[in-house]
């Protein structure tokens, strides 16, 4: 610096240039330009960068006092290969091309200050471009610790805070003591059907019960058997029914086993109580059957969140674009979005495992066993992988496992529509919104943004390498 | 580091926002004590009492049996959480003085008759 401030000095003696004043925020050198003048500054701060054709730049350097710059375009004789511009208002001491020249002749001291300064920058240039390419590597490498990380850490999670939760639910559902329940294959029910000597008693919830029955039986869902037991007494009474005509409940589902459980409840009250054995599905085949079949399900309107979910659609748009497809701001946008979208899930979930429970049971794709640990784990699995995207940590780790999600959630939703289960889909919200074709389409615009952000991502990430602010195109 | 702050500070805006988002309505309104006219009423009659720090007691009154259970407020209405898991809509009228309880389990936007419970508020009770 003591050297460049002589080298300023001797230039103000030789009456080289003239001086001029920069406010800030002024562009003095533009990329692309050709080189008319060679700068020194004289006070002041000066900012130089790099700026792609599609605007993303590249700090280089801040230059101060006793700093000079525009002389590499000059000595290679091409265009300006950065942009100058001030951060504060500076004075600058501008030198003509011609008189630079001259200079150069006359002034071996300053040619050798200008090479060196040349070289030192070429030298930097290299280093930069080692640790852009390092990073760029590390920022496509994905680990299975990335996996194990999110996932692990998800898990670990789920486990302590269901331990804390007032809303704590086993980690296996199990169902009771069922020993002392007989057993009455299909052939022996049809039997006592058509002798009327059991009242058959459906266990599943109420909108599956109203889609489809067997004809003349009464619904009491498990899950709310204490608030309406006496509503199904008060029916017993209605249909004068003994109170020693034995129950006979059906209705179990592969993820639960509401008829057992019901079964075990009913006979605590001292019902004779019997249990449709085998295939669960076979009774639909076997029995006269009552019901709506195709009954659509009232779905509460979701407000904000429904809105938010159309999102994913509109983006999946913009990446039939060509050029937008690749735009790692358009990752950016697909992260913050994304991540929102599976913090709202997991939050509505969270905090009662329960109640998503149930909704996993009512797809009835799950075995009974992996209910809970289900309807424990995936919530967190959503918090963390969302809030990874929105933080840029691990985000190809964090995409890959909710694209995953999303084709999980994909092969459920068409499950429901081709089964035509009465059922909301759970994802957002405890009351759900209706399953329809469209709900599929914003689950596949979501799959579409995360394998956006696992091809393109590279801004604003913090990862293995360090935080990057700006992309530096190499 | 100044960026990584303020990405974190917005960060974290976002999911408190969320989190605020979440957290309901304030039960206080509806907090109280409650008695079943439609279809139980006389001695058969449920009782149902809300308490403002969220638990809530359905009790049968023949009986002198007690179910106890979570609720919460959103949009003017009330969830009622049983510990398996089930949900049970109910709808406050008449400046909520009645209760209009759906015991479907799932959300309608009226009241099915034949699943209703309707529940005349009395003195008492909510703290």
């Amino acid at each position: 610096m003591t050297q460049n401030n002589e080298q300023v000095e001797k230039l103000k003696l030789d009456q080289v240039g003239k001086e001029v004043c920069v406010p800030a925020g002024v562009r003095v050198v533009r990329q692309g330009e050709i080189p008319r003048h060679f700068y020194v500054v004289l006070s002041g701060k000066l900012k130089v960068y790099r700026e792609t054709d599609d605007g993303i730049r590249t700090d280089l350097t801040v230059l101060g006092p006793g700093s000079y710059f525009g002389e590499v375009a000059l000595v290679a004789g091409k265009p300006r290969t950065a942009s100058v511009e001030a951060l504060e208002e500076s004075t600058l001491l501008e030198i003509t091309k011609e008189e630079f020249e001259r200079v150069l002749d006359q002034n071996p001291q300053l040619a050798r200050q200008i090479i060196y300064s040349l070289s030192q920058w070429l030298v930097e240039g290299d280093k930069r471009l080692e640790q852009e390419t390092v990073h760029q590597v590390k920022l496509r490498q994905i680990s299975w610790f990335d996996y194990f990380l999110i996932l692990g850490l998800s898990l670990v999670l789920a486990l302590v805070f269901n331990l804390y939760n007032d809303n704590q639910i086993p980690l296996i559902h199990s169902v009771g003591d069922i020993s002392g329940i007989e057993q009455v294959s299909l052939p022996q029910a049809l039997e006592l059907y058509k002798k009327k000597e059991a009242i058959f008693v459906d266990a599943r919830k109420s909108n599956f019960y109203e889609q489809s029955h067997i004809k003349g039986s009464l619904n009491l869902p498990l899950l709310f058997f204490d608030l309406q037991y006496p509503m199904f007494q008060f029916m017993l009474e209605q249909e004068k029914v003994p109170p020693d005509e034995p129950l006979l409940v059906y209705g179990g589902t592969p993820s639960r086993r509401f008829d057992l459980e019901l079964a075990e409840l009913l006979k605590e009250k001292d019902h004779k109580v019997m249990v449709l054995s085998g295939d669960y599905q076979a009774w639909k085949k076997a029995f006269p059957l009552g019901g709506q079949p195709g009954k659509k399900v009232s779905a509460m309107p979701l407000g904000l969140a429904g809105y938010i979910e159309w999102l994913p659609v509109s983006i999946f748009l913009l990446i039939l674009i060509p050029p937008v497809r690749r735009s790692p701001y358009l990752s950016v946008a697909c992260r913050i979005v994304l991540g929102v979208i599976f913090v709202q899930f997991a939050l509505s979930k969270i905090m009662r495992p329960a109640v998503f429970a149930l909704n996993v049971v009512d797809y009835a794709m799950m075995p009974s066993w992996g209910v809970n640990l289900w309807a424990l784990f995936l919530p967190w699995a959503e918090l963390l992988a969302g809030l990874f995207l929105v933080l840029g940590i691990r985000t190809r780790a964090a995409a890959t496992i909710i694209g995953g999600m999303n084709i999980i959630f994909i092969i459920g939703l068409v499950h429901v529509i081709m089964q035509g289960l009465p059922i909301t889909c759970g994802c957002v919200g405890e009351a759900g919104e209706p399953v329809t074709w469209w709900k599929v389409l914003k689950n596949a615009g979501m799959l579409v943004m995360a394998l956006q952000i696992f091809l393109y991502d590279r801004l604003f990430v913090l990862d293995r390498g360090g935080f990057i602010w700006r992309e530096r195109k190499i | 580091m100044n960026k990584k702050l303020a990405l974190m500070a917005a960060a974290s805006l976002v999911l408190g926002g969320l989190l605020v988002l979440g957290c309901g309505e304030s039960r206080q309104p509806y907090a109280g004590n409650y008695r079943s006219l439609e279809p139980y009423a006389g001695k058969g009659h449920v009782e149902l009492e809300l308490k403002e720090n969220g638990e809530a007691t359905w009790k049968l009154a023949q009986e002198g049996m007690s179910v106890k259970f979570k609720w919460r407020v959103e949009d003017g209405q009330l969830w009622f959480y049983t510990k398996e898991g089930g949900i049970i809509h109910a709808n406050p009228t008449e400046g909520g003085q009645k209760l209009t309880v759906d015991m479907t389990g799932q959300w309608h936007p009226s009241c099915p008759k034949e699943y209703c419970i309707i529940f005349q508020r009395v003195k008492g009770g909510g703290s």
